[in-house]
């Protein structure tokens, strides 16, 4: 109907269609209308565990945690066989294989996860009696055989620490060095253009910066990345900002120009540039007036009566 | 070659005493061998001052260099004429140190070279704020009272369009506003810088003051000037005299005039003064300035005219302005036209070096780190090379 391919019409498409059929102004995502299955939309609920006589299905059901028990049950019992396996092993003769199965990618169900897989609570006490068997099942020889069962209660870390790239140098028409950085604070956006062969000379917006900067400052703030790395008088730069005021603006060239700096500089000085904290953007923003305040934290003036 | 040994007799002294206080012989053979590089390093570093301390003999080879006016001879040449940061830093280093620019030494090559018999040139000072126009202004009025030029220096022509407490009428001519205030300070000033001219230029008409007073021809310009400090509601008059005397005879040959104004575009600008009925007064209404306007004209000859341009005291005027149309106006471009452009700039890599280290060998920078190659960077960098800002910065360290 809409042009789409019905054969291909995956949950991701639905959501798109839904957001643009039904456009919401609520800021809660949750609130919106969407279109799923309902077991993603409505959480799974214990069904009842007795039948039409009273007489309870699972074995274990008057110990109250029957699905906690019935667990700790079945992997003690993988463990034991494991157990066996080895002892097996070791009595014909065949050395015990020692392999490690925990990546650094993965970890074990939090105890929110097993409670929502179990649909039961648990207490602090059984959740951690339970990692502990599965931690032992994993430390024996043979306990990677198990790999499926194990699977089920680990989940994957996603990939931490992305390596930022560092841009390499560009050539302009003159045989120039030169590199670009942007940079954001508060309110204003800069882009700065660092050339090589330089004498210091900075443009700000085709001003000069004595003329735009009239604050020492913010000259200071534009300062900082190059004396960090003692290039004062080696580059050249020509930014642009807008937006903010005169200290945000200062901010913003200050970042922009240490990020478009770290491709004329060895990598061990991007890290000391890193914890310096030139190459950090600053998040901080103006915070919200609240009502009932004057402000965003300052309250109204106290009056007794 | 004499220079460079006379910057190692003078700065061993210094070092000697410094690295007195090394204990180990190790150690003072150590700071001997650093001394002999010191030494060398900074027999090129005292070239940032010169013995010329005569501004005629002041030559190319001597730009980027300080001299040093004996502080009688500031006192007697420049009573009101320096700007204040620098009047602190004399009573600071107790000598007054000017540096040699370019753009001086244009303006006396052209003096030099120009003939008096021809009507007076007038030279416009311009550039950004801070970049020395004021300072070449005064080492311009410095020659020319070397030479023995009578030289008519107005510090500031802002000051006469602002600020003024008391306007009066003018008895002279009814459409005019007096000064009396400025007109007086002006004298005095005048007085003190050009005593030996007040005695020599005769009056050559008679001159009533009042009912009773008056001054006969032939009569010395000093008692003008006396008439004027007493009696203080004469003294816009007075200026107006003494400007009409000097300008009648300039011709006549037996003096070269200065006429060194700092701000003219004050003189065609707005003011600030309202009359007693809030009406806005123009600047052709005051007495003074419209004195000063005629000794602008290049209708004399027989002497030379530098102006300055200055946005700093300029009234309705942006401050990113600068060049000569946008800070004169029209009317102040049209009166001023012809005239020959001074540009003057911040300072070049070489001047900045001097300045530093002027300002180091004086003790001004008390910083340690103000001593080393990436402080200067630093301070180079936060000043842009513009010696304004150089001096505000260096003040705090």
């Amino acid at each position: 109907m809409m042009g789409e391919d019905p054969e291909t019409f995956t949950q991701e498409d639905i959501d798109k269609a839904i957001a643009y059929l039904f456009p919401s102004g609520l800021f809660d995502e949750r609130a919106r209308p969407m279109m799923k299955h309902p077991t993603e939309i409505f959480p799974e609920k214990r069904k009842i565990q007795w039948g039409e006589d009273g007489r309870p299905f699972h074995f274990l059901f008057y110990t109250g945690k029957q699905s906690y028990y019935s667990l700790m049950h079945e992997t003690y019992g993988i463990l034991l066989n494991a157990q066996k396996y080895q002892d097996q092993m070791t009595a014909q003769g065949f050395p015990p294989e020692k392999e490690k199965k925990n990546l650094p990618g993965s970890r074990w169900l939090t105890k929110m996860e097993l409670e929502e897989m179990l649909l039961e609570k648990l207490s602090d006490h059984d959740y951690s009696r339970f990692i502990q068997l599965l931690q032992k099942l994993m430390m024996l020889p043979y306990g990677n055989n198990e790999e499926k069962y194990m699977q089920k209660f680990s989940k994957e870390i996603a990939t931490q620490l992305q390596k930022v790239v560092i841009e390499p140098l560009k050539y302009d028409e003159q045989g120039v060095a030169f590199s670009t950085g942007e940079g954001q604070r508060k309110t204003a956006r800069a882009t700065a253009v660092v050339y090589d062969n330089g004498s210091g000379k900075i443009t700000v917006n085709g001003v000069d910066v004595l003329h735009y900067f009239p604050v020492l400052q913010d000259r200071e703030q534009l300062l900082f990345p190059f004396q960090f790395l003692d290039r004062i008088g080696k580059h050249d730069m020509i930014c642009t900002v807008s937006g903010g005021g005169r200290s945000s603006q200062a901010g913003a060239i200050r970042l922009a120009s240490a990020k478009a700096l770290r491709s004329f500089v060895t990598e061990k000085e991007v890290e000391f540039m890193r914890q310096a904290g030139l190459l950090t953007f600053d998040p901080r923003l103006k915070e919200r007036k609240k009502p009932g305040q004057e402000g965003a934290r300052r309250k109204f003036t106290w009056k007794k009566r | 070659m004499l220079r460079s040994v006379k910057g190692l007799v003078y700065h061993t002294p210094k070092l000697d005493r410094g690295h007195a206080l090394h204990a180990t012989a190790k150690d003072w053979l150590s700071s001997i061998v650093s001394q002999d590089v010191q030494i060398l390093a900074e027999g090129s570093r005292a070239i940032f001052r010169t013995s010329e301390n005569d501004p005629a003999n002041h030559a190319e080879y001597h730009e980027g260099r300080h001299y040093s006016i004996p502080l009688q001879e500031v006192k007697a040449v420049f009573p009101h004429g320096l700007p204040s940061p620098f009047q602190q830093q004399i009573r600071t280093f107790n000598e007054a140190c000017l540096m040699v620019r370019k753009p001086a030494l244009e303006l006396f090559a052209y003096l030099k070279s120009s003939s008096f018999a021809h009507p007076a040139i007038r030279y416009v000072i311009y550039g950004e704020k801070g970049t020395g126009k004021t300072m070449t202004l005064c080492h311009v009025v410095h020659y020319c009272a070397r030479q023995g030029w009578l030289v008519l220096h107005i510090p500031d022509a802002h000051l006469w369009v602002k600020n003024c407490r008391e306007l009066m009428q003018s008895s002279y001519n009814k459409e005019r506003l007096d000064q009396p205030l400025q007109a007086s300070f002006w004298l005095k000033n005048f007085k003190t810088a050009n005593e030996r001219f007040l005695k020599e230029i005769k009056t050559q008409q008679k001159y009533v003051w009042g009912k009773r007073e008056s001054t006969e021809e032939g009569r010395p310009l000093g008692e003008v000037v006396e008439q004027g400090l007493a009696r203080v509601r004469n003294a816009s008059d007075a200026v107006g005299v003494v400007l009409k005397e000097i300008k009648q005879q300039c011709h006549l040959g037996s003096f070269r005039l200065l006429v060194a104004v700092d701000g003219v575009n004050a003189l065609w600008g707005k003011t600030t003064l309202k009359k007693e009925d809030k009406s806005p007064v123009s600047p052709e209404e005051l007495t003074l300035v419209y004195n000063l306007r005629k000794m602008v004209m290049n209708d004399w000859n027989g002497g030379a005219i530098v102006t300055t341009l200055s946005q700093t005291g300029s009234l309705f005027k942006p401050s990113s302005a600068y060049l000569p149309h946008e800070l004169l106006g029209k009317e102040g471009f049209e009166a001023l036209d012809p005239f020959i452009p001074i540009r003057v700039s911040n300072y070049s890599p070489q001047e900045f070096e001097s300045c530093y280290h002027y300002y180091l060998d004086r003790k001004w920078l008390q910083h340690e780190k103000a001593r080393t190659a990436e402080g200067r960077d630093e301070l180079r960098f936060l000043s842009g090379a513009n010696p304004r800002q150089l001096q505000r910065l260096a003040g705090p360290l």
